[in-house]
């Protein structure tokens, strides 16, 4: 007996995905899925951006790593709420484990949800978590061949942040290559070169964020008026 | 390394199909890759055979069929087939496309040979 199912094979995930975005609309909440190799600069951006943005707004964070709650601690008393999750073997976040989440957080309060998801440039590509924008890091010492070398993350990323900047002088990193690169996925994404040590990009950062929450709004308002 | 988490919601699946059809195991699987994913066909197999294990899909033999991307450029709306590191369309030379085929992954078909 055979059976013909044509089903999408993430679909359990996807539906997830979709309410946690539904969710986000409702509650006016930017979500944010930061995405990167680990030790690009995912959580020291994090602790100079969000008080960065304060007092004007609220943010919360949900962390992802294998193990420990570093993470998580290094952040506590920078954003309003952090919580955790420790994926065990799992290379990356899944939706429901987002959704489980937000029951232990009052994000109904925030406008920005940081998802620092766990550190890799593949598999975080392949589930949705149900964010608005997906922000993929990549630091100058991982070298100017990454966009081209894992190209789906940076086809899909709204934006791209070059961190670490600041040492681009002492590596020998082409800049135009990772344009070159950027430009043959997708003509739309934007890059900004930043560094958290030295507070280059960090306006334009804070601008592209205040930008992408007014417009989540703003689609929000017309959602309620469809 | 996708392939493992694939392959684990795949049997999640599967184990469904044969337990809501009564089946003493499942015998084949038909899946369809988008040439997007970057499914390595070996990696699959490999994974599936660990996510399989002690299910009433171990042993199973699993099929894979690519599926070749396409896009069509939002300027000059051309449809062509793009490549994983390059989505620049052939006449406009701008990568500014909507994708439409190569990012599923499908679940065709599940069977069991054995009389249920």
């Amino acid at each position: 007996m055979k059976v013909n199912v044509v089903k999408n094979v993430l679909q359990a995930n996807d539906i997830v995905a979709n309410k946690n975005r539904q969710t986000f609309k409702e509650s006016q909440t930017l979500a944010i899925n930061l995405i990167s190799s680990p030790g690009s600069g995912k959580t020291t951006l994090l602790e100079k951006t969000i008080p960065a943005l304060n007092p004007d707004s609220q943010s919360i964070v949900i962390v992802g790593d294998l193990q420990t709650t570093r993470d998580a601690d290094r952040l506590s008393d920078k954003a309003y709420q952090v919580t955790q999750i420790n994926t065990g073997l799992s290379c990356h976040l899944y939706a429901n484990q987002i959704a489980e989440s937000l029951g232990d957080l009052n994000f109904k309060e925030a406008d920005f949800l940081f998802i620092e998801n766990v550190g890799n440039l593949v598999c975080p590509g392949e589930f949705d978590l149900g964010e608005n924008v997906k922000v993929v890091l990549l630091s100058i010492p991982e070298g100017d061949d990454k966009v081209a070398k894992y190209p789906t993350i940076f086809r899909v990323a709204d934006l791209v942040l070059l961190t670490k900047i600041d040492l681009i002088d002492a590596l020998d990193f082409d800049l135009q290559r990772v344009r070159d690169d950027l430009s043959k996925l997708n003509a739309n994404v934007q890059l900004i070169e930043f560094s958290s040590h030295t507070g280059a990009g960090m306006e334009q950062w804070l601008d592209w964020l205040r930008i992408k929450q007014t417009e989540s709004i703003g689609t929000q308002a017309r959602f309620i008026k469809e | 390394m996708h392939e493992l988490s694939i392959a684990m919601q795949l049997v999640e699946q599967i184990v469904a199909i044969a337990e809501e059809n009564r089946w003493p195991r499942v015998d084949e699987v038909e899946l369809e890759a988008g040439a997007l994913r970057q499914v390595i066909p070996e990696m699959m197999q490999m994974a599936f055979a660990e996510a399989t294990d002690q299910t009433l899909a171990q042993g199973a033999l699993l099929s894979i069929r690519d599926i070749p991307a396409k896009a069509r450029c939002n300027q000059c709306t051309l449809e062509f087939e793009p490549e994983p590191d390059n989505f620049l369309c052939p006449e406009c030379r701008v990568a500014d496309v909507e994708v439409l085929e190569g990012n599923q992954i499908i679940l065709k078909t599940v069977s069991c040979e054995a009389e249920s």
